[in-house]
């Protein structure tokens, strides 16, 4: 993989909704409104500002470094090619999100349908079933405990997966992710909480096997 | 409080959605309850993790990867053509629904077709159910009518506005009104 990390979202100060702030929204609009026009530098400045955020997003949604860069590309296309009917109603990141997790959504699908691809997933899956049959001591030897949450995440469902990722990963609202996912607040809640639960009871196997693998139980 | 409402409750005061008597309500609870405290504890740790994770580098050429796309591809246009020639299939429904019902009081108003059917001739418990219903609400009074035609009326408005609106305005709809519903 060819993933490089930088410093996290907290270290960076970087929250969706603080690092934007009105200033930089009026900025949006201008170059929005430019770029309707066909201006291209505009639209690039648009690019530079959201890619890394919208590359996150399809990353931890796909988990594959490769497929994240196209998609990343396709939606910047995507909102390239439908920016004559973006009226405003919602600011341009969360428009810009939702094609991201719509293009993210369309290649899982795809992905599924992929016979190619889906040769390498049931390879991926013998892979898994023989991770799977390995002691939970074996599994740490493998992975830290960081890499194993990626793992869980990757396996949630996608209902799940997008509302961690949008919550923990980049710092969003409950009314940011509903306006993303177009969806009602009480619906993100119940996924989120739902998708916490879940991986805190996979997590709490994972230490109790780990405790029971050092006492030779 | 019981273990299961502050379990709920757990999840809201991770994403700093509690007021400050819930939190109250919460600490209480916890501090007497060592499973709930537990549960926090490792809902807590678990948040912690994910907020530990790093950003992606995306590749050093992803912007001009994107903006050689960019430069061959033109944005299309505002608004799409003939888009009333390809409605949506709730569209197609609402239509052949109206359409059905339209072509029903057409075809049952004509006295010769209702004598041949089996239903809407005037003696089978349809039509007197119909009758009946129709002589109820002449019965009562104008003021009590108009108020129930005008409820009817406001919702059937609403249905139908809903219904050709689009999903994008009908997401945003549905979230101001839950928007303005208490918080649970």
């Amino acid at each position: 993989m060819r993933e490089h990390f930088l410093p996290s979202s907290q270290g960076l100060g970087i929250s969706l909704s603080n690092a934007i702030t009105t200033r930089a929204e009026l900025d949006d609009m201008q170059l929005v409104a430019a770029s309707k026009k066909g201006d291209q530098d505009a639209f690039a400045q648009l690019v530079q500002r959201y890619q890394r955020r919208v590359f996150n997003l399809v990353y931890r949604m796909l988990h594959h470094y490769e497929e994240a860069t196209e998609i990343t590309q396709e939606t910047f296309l995507a909102a390239w090619q439908g920016l004559p009917s973006f009226r405003g109603d919602a600011r341009f990141p969360t428009w810009l999100y939702r094609i991201a997790y719509n293009c993210s959504l369309k290649s899982l699908e795809q992905r599924k349908r992929d016979k190619a691809l889906q040769e390498a997933l049931q390879a991926e899956q013998v892979l898994e079933q023989a991770y799977g049959d390995k002691s939970a001591d074996a599994q740490l030897e493998m992975h830290d405990r960081q890499a194993f949450i990626q793992e869980l995440i990757a396996r949630l469902p996608a209902k799940y997966r997008v509302v961690l990722i949008l919550r923990h990963l980049q710092d969003m609202t409950y009314e940011e992710m509903a306006e993303i996912l177009t969806m009602p607040i009480g619906t993100i809640k119940t996924h989120l909480f739902r998708a916490r639960n879940l991986l805190k009871e996979r997590l709490q196997t994972l230490d109790r096997d780990r405790f029971l693998g050092t006492r030779g139980l | 409080m019981q273990c299961k409402e502050a379990s709920r409750l757990m999840q809201l005061y991770i994403d700093g959605r509690l007021k400050f008597d819930q939190i109250r309500a919460l600490e209480a609870h916890i501090t007497a309850c060592s499973a709930c405290h537990a549960e926090l504890n490792s809902l807590e740790e678990m948040v912690s993790n994910l907020h530990d994770f790093k950003f992606v580098a995306e590749p050093e050429d992803l912007t001009a990867q994107i903006m050689r796309r960019v430069a061959i591809s033109p944005p299309r246009s505002g608004t799409p053509k003939f888009s009333l020639l390809r409605p949506s299939l709730p569209e197609i429904l609402a239509a052949v629904f109206l359409a059905t019902i339209a072509t029903l009081a057409f075809i049952l108003q004509l006295p010769s077709v209702r004598s041949v059917l089996p239903v809407a001739n005037g003696h089978d418990s349809l039509s007197l159910a119909f009758l009946h219903t129709l002589h109820l609400l002449t019965s009562i009074d104008i003021g009590t009518l108009t108020l129930v035609l005008w409820i009817v009326g406001t919702f059937l408005g609403i249905f139908i506005t809903l219904l050709f609106a689009g999903n994008e305005v009908r997401s945003r709809w549905f979230r101001a009104m839950m928007a303005r519903l208490p918080e649970r």
